[in-house]
C-alpha cells in the first residue's frame, strides 16, 4: 500500500491501517528513543507518546515531507523535551543525594574504554550528542537529521564534526588502545 | 592515529552505546491504544457539559448518600443523637451554605471588577458552572427553608447561569446585562448581609 493511501485510511479511522503505520515505523522510533534515553522505560514512554501525537496530528500532515521525516521530527521533539525534564528531575535528586552525603558512583571513574566512550557521549552538549547518536550510531543522513531537528544540513554536519572532536579529546588517553 | 581511523573505530565502538533491546511492539501498541482511548473519553467529557455536570452532580449525590449511610450505621447512644440531630444537621447546612456564599461572593466581586476593566476571563464561566451545581443542591436542602436565603439562592442561580453561558468571544453587552442584574437586585449587598465577613463560625451568625 502506498504511503499516501495508508495516511488517507488512517485519517478515515481505519484501525488496521493505524497498526500498519505503527509497524512500519516503530522500530526506528524506539531505537532512537532508546539510544538517546538509555533507559527502556523512558524509551517506551517516548515512543508511545510519539505515536499518540502522530495519530492525533495526522490530519495536519500536508505531505510536504516524507511521513518518516515528519514522524521523526515528532519523535526527536518528544525525546529531547522528555529528557530535559528527566535531567532536571535527576539533577534535583543528585542535589539531594549530595546534601545527604551519598557518594554517587561516576562512570568516569571506571577505566574501561567502552564505559569511557559512553560517558564521553553522555557528556556531550545536547545538540552534539543528538546529532552524533542519530548519524554515527543510528545511521540517519544529515538531511534526515536536519528535517527532524529543524536545522540546516550544514549545521548537522558541523555539530557532528564538533562532537567527534570532543570525543577524540575526551578519549585522548586511550589513543594507544584505539591505534592498536 | 588518523582522523579517518579514529572515526571508524568510534563508529564501531559507538554501536554499543545504549544498545536497544528488541522493540516491545505489542506492549507499546497496547499502551498507545489505552492512552488514546483515555484521551478520547476525556475529550467527550469536556465537550459535553451535560455529561460533565451530570457526573459532578452524581458524584456529589453519591458522596452524600455514602456519608448519610455511614453516619446512620455508626453505633452510638440513640437518645443523644435524637435530641441533637436536628440542630446539628441545621448547623451543618449553615456551614455549607456559608462556604458556598463565600465562594460565590468572591466570584461575583471578581467578575464585577474584571467587567469594569475589560472582558472577564473564561475562568469565571468555569467557576460559575461549578457553583451552579452547588446552588441547585442548596436550593433543595433544608438551608433553603429560610425564605430570605431561598430568594437569594434563586437570584444567584440566575446570575451564575448567565456567567456560565458567557461565550469567550461574545460582546460586552452580555457582561453589562449581568452587571445590571446584579445591581438592580442588589445581589452582592444581599450576599454580604447573608454572609458577613469573618472566620467560619462567625459567618454563620449572620442572616443564616
Amino acid at each position: 500500500m502506498e504511503e499516501r493511501e495508508l495516511i488517507a485510511r488512517v485519517r478515515a479511522g481505519d484501525g488496521a491501517s493505524e497498526r500498519a503505520l505503527y509497524d512500519a515505523h516503530v522500530d526506528r522510533v524506539y531505537r532512537l528513543a532508546y539510544r538517546l534515553a538509555g533507559d527502556d522505560q523512558l524509551a517506551r514512554e517516548f515512543t508511545q507518546d510519539t505515536f499518540v501525537r502522530a495519530f492525533e496530528r495526522l490530519a495536519s500532515f500536508r505531505g510536504e515531507a516524507k511521513l518518516s521525516t515528519w514522524l521523526h521530527a515528532i519523535a526527536t521533539s518528544v525525546v529531547l523535551n522528555g529528557l530535559r525534564k528527566v535531567k532536571r528531575f535527576r539533577r534535583r535528586e543528585a542535589d539531594l543525594d549530595d546534601a545527604a552525603g551519598v557518594a554517587g558512583g561516576r562512570r568516569a571513574a571506571e577505566p574501561d574504554l567502552k564505559r569511557r566512550l559512553a560517558q564521553a557521549i553522555d557528556d556531550l552538549p545536547h545538540g552534539y550528542r543528538t546529532v552524533f547518536v542519530m548519524h554515527d550510531v543510528e545511521g540517519y543522513t544529515h538531511e534526515e537529521i536536519g528535517a527532524s531537528l529543524g536545522v540546516e544540513t550544514g549545521t548537522s554536519k558541523a555539530q557532528l564534526s564538533r562532537a567527534r572532536a570532543r570525543l577524540r579529546e575526551a578519549l585522548a588517553d586511550f589513543a594507544g588502545e584505539w591505534a592498536s | 592515529m588518523t582522523d579517518e581511523r579514529f572515526e571508524r573505530l568510534l563508529r564501531e565502538a559507538a554501536q554499543q552505546y545504549h544498545r536497544p533491546p528488541a522493540t516491545p511492539r505489542e506492549e507499546m501498541w497496547l499502551g498507545i491504544a489505552a492512552t488514546r482511548d483515555a484521551r478520547r473519553r476525556r475529550r467527550l467529557l469536556v465537550a459535553n457539559p451535560w455529561l460533565r455536570w451530570g457526573l459532578g452532580i452524581a458524584a456529589v449525590l453519591a458522596l452524600g448518600i455514602g456519608i448519610g449511610r455511614w453516619t446512620a450505621s455508626l453505633p452510638g447512644p440513640a437518645p443523644v443523637v435524637a435530641t441533637g440531630s436536628g440542630d446539628q444537621g441545621l448547623f451543618a447546612y449553615r456551614v455549607a451554605a456559608a462556604q458556598y456564599l463565600t465562594r460565590t461572593e468572591a466570584l461575583l466581586t471578581g467578575f464585577r471588577s474584571e467587567a469594569r476593566s475589560g472582558r472577564p476571563d473564561a475562568q469565571f464561566a468555569r467557576q460559575a458552572r461549578d457553583l451552579l451545581g452547588t446552588t441547585r443542591l442548596m436550593l433543595d436542602s433544608p438551608a433553603a427553608q429560610d425564605a430570605r436565603l431561598k430568594g437569594l439562592l434563586d437570584d444567584l442561580e440566575l446570575v451564575l447561569a448567565q456567567i456560565a453561558q458567557l461565550s469567550p468571544h461574545g460582546d460586552n453587552e452580555e457582561v453589562q446585562l449581568i452587571n445590571q442584574g446584579l445591581e438592580q437586585r442588589s445581589v452582592l449587598l444581599r450576599l454580604r448581609t447573608a454572609n458577613p465577613a469573618g472566620p467560619g463560625p462567625v459567618r454563620t451568625q449572620g442572616a443564616l
